[in-house]
């Protein structure tokens, strides 16, 4: 792969630049520093973008504009957004229990970052090539029921409670088809952790070589990831007609904004994860064969192919909340209970026979 | 002293903290969070041992499934801001003493055995050796185990259908 | 990197977390009224205490969860090791999953599981 400017080679210069001034602790130190404020500013990146893209896409899809006054075309929309959260009082309800309210905005912002440390955004870039990482992810994944639940028990108001009880049984239904759907893919590219899983794609992605029960598996982690975000058409927890808020009815201010962002930044990186295990990652496209267009798409950087996956999977995400209406909780869990986990069951036993018999590309 | 020693000790008096203020608060939600804290301290030591497939079976199952069921049967049993009553005198009088009678027999088995400490490679915690080690229906594979946990699994679930069915129909 | 990324992560989460509320709690006035205090039901008041009588079913459904997330983290050791062994982890797994997914069945013969 000849690529101009490689982001591991600016990478591995930052890093014995440093090393060359200061004492290797220090110079780890200070990597640390830049890992974390690189990490940070994706995140307030992704949502700010992800703000302004869902509403111009809510509006080009109700055949209206978004968005347009604040800024050219309404791109401040976001940052208008973040200073009226700032500005309002963050209430705390008197009967409530005071810690565990104040609390569960940390637990849901710092499980939302957990779960980016084993994503590799290109060859090399990645926090922590964990040999587990696709099971980390899981793991972290299912931490996120916790803060909701909290939310909703120290609110002291029967709507949040019941809004945080639905939330927690859908979200946790939901886990096990999303789990058995990466199974899949572990399964074929015999290996847990995420380089390898991409490395494994390198002849082709996922949904291409392992045909059907790949791309059934995809379409299941597809759904699983917008229910388990609590998205639209799955998400009656917290819709505003529904049960006002839902488990985040009585918090205002940042602290809702916490909850919110916590809500992208989990789309965002359910989507990586998406791109990495099934579109490959920061793998280009090949077709066998074609030479020349195989050497031209190996120009295209593989952040940039990276981040188009990611934006595609959002896309649909995003698509699916101004599409379809919204389901009941009991039409929600008989969904996941009757039809999805079934399906992904035998999909799991599908796949591995096809891939004993060496049917896959 | 390494970094590494320092922060065990970090996370075992996490781990500690936690789990004493689980046990001596009164309102009980509360409780079931710090035991999370606690569990994910634990998750935290395997860590520091290098055994992270472990670790995130422990955050998967404990955390993400016991500690979310427990919480469902508070939201089922208890009112929020309820607090629990003061424990008797004597009940902690007897808590004190079997905790202390416990602590003296571990102390005891642990300076009366002889750790070697070896140079030898640690055992491989990977996914892949647990796995063939699992699959393994030779002498020392684990294949049999295996299936009978397949079949404790059932018996768990059809148990808990009973009882609970049982309780909805009442 | 390495596993201090972990910490990392979960100090720059909480850091973000601390500055933003904190920045909101500095910039907004305050302005005490009882009223804020109490629990939003859409403009009424409260009636009764917060405890309802919450359906059983819903405790059916962690339960049921937790027993296949179980089963679902036995299957990741033979994912990572199947291609390498073959037909006898294949054998090996059918025979798992069959016991369990009976387990499936049997949950939605006895309405546990649609019981809304």
């Amino acid at each position: 792969m000849q690529l101009s400017i490689s982001l591991l080679e600016i990478t591995r210069a930052i890093d014995s630049w440093l090393n060359s001034i200061f004492h290797p602790h220090v110079a780890f130190g200070i990597e640390l520093v830049l890992a974390g404020v690189a990490v940070i500013l994706l995140v307030v990146a992704m949502a700010v973008l992800m703000v302004y893209a869902e509403r111009k896409l809510a509006g080009f899809m109700q055949m209206r504009l978004g968005p347009m006054r604040v800024g050219k075309y309404g791109s401040m929309q976001a940052i208008a957004d973040v200073m009226k959260l700032l500005l309002k009082e963050c209430l705390v309800p008197t009967n409530s229990d005071k810690m565990m309210f104040k609390l569960a905005p940390f637990v849901v912002t710092v499980v939302s970052f957990m779960t980016i440390v084993p994503i590799a955004f290109a060859r090399g870039i990645q926090l922590w090539d964990i040999n587990i990482g696709v099971f980390y992810i899981t793991a972290v994944s299912s931490l996120s029921v916790i803060g909701i639940l909290m939310a909703g028990w120290s609110s002291n108001n029967k709507y949040s409670l019941l809004g945080a009880m639905r939330s927690g049984a859908q979200i946790v239904s939901y886990e096990l088809s999303g789990g058995l759907a990466l199974i899949v893919v572990v399964m074929m590219s015999g290996t847990l952790s995420i380089s390898g899983i991409v490395q494994a794609q390198a002849d082709g992605w996922w949904v291409i070589k392992g045909h059907i029960p790949v791309i059934i598996a995809f379409v299941t982690f597809i759904i699983t990831s917008t229910a388990e975000l609590n998205r639209a058409p799955f998400d009656l927890a917290e819709a505003e007609s529904e049960l006002t808020a839902g488990y985040h009815t009585e918090y205002s201010g940042m602290q809702f904004a916490m909850f919110f962002l916590s809500e992208y930044t989990n789309m965002f990186v359910l989507s990586m994860v998406a791109a990495t295990v099934f579109l490959g990652g920061w793998m280009p496209f090949h077709i066998a064969g074609l030479e020349g267009f195989n050497h031209f798409m190996d120009y295209i950087p593989g952040i940039v192919w990276f981040f188009g996956k990611t934006f595609f999977i959002l896309f649909l995400i995003v698509w699916f909340r101004w599409t379809f209406p919204r389901l009941r909780i009991d039409q929600l869990l008989k969904l996941e209970w009757k039809y999805l986990l079934p399906v992904s069951i035998i999909n799991v036993l599908f796949a591995a026979f096809i891939a004993l018999m060496g049917w896959y590309l | 002293m390494s970094a590494s020693t320092i922060i065990f000790y970090i996370v075992s008096a996490l781990v500690l903290v936690f789990g004493a203020m689980s046990v001596f608060t009164r309102k009980i939600f509360r409780a079931a969070i710090y035991l999370l804290f606690s569990l994910i301290g634990i998750a935290g030591i395997y860590i520091l041992m290098n055994m992270d497939f472990i670790a995130a079976l422990q955050v998967l199952i404990y955390v993400g499934g016991i500690i979310v069921l427990i919480i469902f049967s508070i939201f089922l049993t208890h009112q929020a801001g309820d607090k629990l009553p003061k424990p008797l005198f004597k009940r902690i009088v007897a808590g004190a003493s079997m905790a202390a009678f416990g602590l003296i027999v571990v102390l005891g088995v642990f300076y009366k055995t002889a750790f070697k400490v070896t140079t030898e490679a640690g055992i491989d915690h990977s996914a892949r050796s647990i796995g063939r080690q699992m699959l393994d229906y030779h002498h020392h594979g684990y294949v049999y185990p295996f299936e009978i946990v397949s079949f404790l699994l059932l018996a768990a679930l059809v148990g808990c259908i009973v009882i609970a069915v049982k309780i909805q129909k009442k | 990197m390495g596993s201090v990324s972990i910490l990392l992560l979960m100090f720059c989460g909480f850091a973000f977390a601390a500055l933003a509320i904190g920045l909101g709690n500095k910039l907004s006035l305050k302005r005490y009224n009882p009223e804020k205090g109490e629990a939003y039901e859409c403009g009424m008041e409260t009636q009764g205490t917060t405890w309802v009588q919450f359906h059983v079913g819903y405790y059916l459904f962690a339960l049921v969860f937790l027993l296949f997330d179980v089963e679902i983290a036995f299957l990741y050791p033979w994912a990572v090791v199947f291609k390498e062994i073959g037909m006898v982890a294949f054998i090996e797994i059918v025979f798992f999953v069959l016991v369990l997914f009976l387990g499936l069945l049997y949950a939605h013969k006895k309405k546990a599981l649609s019981w809304m």
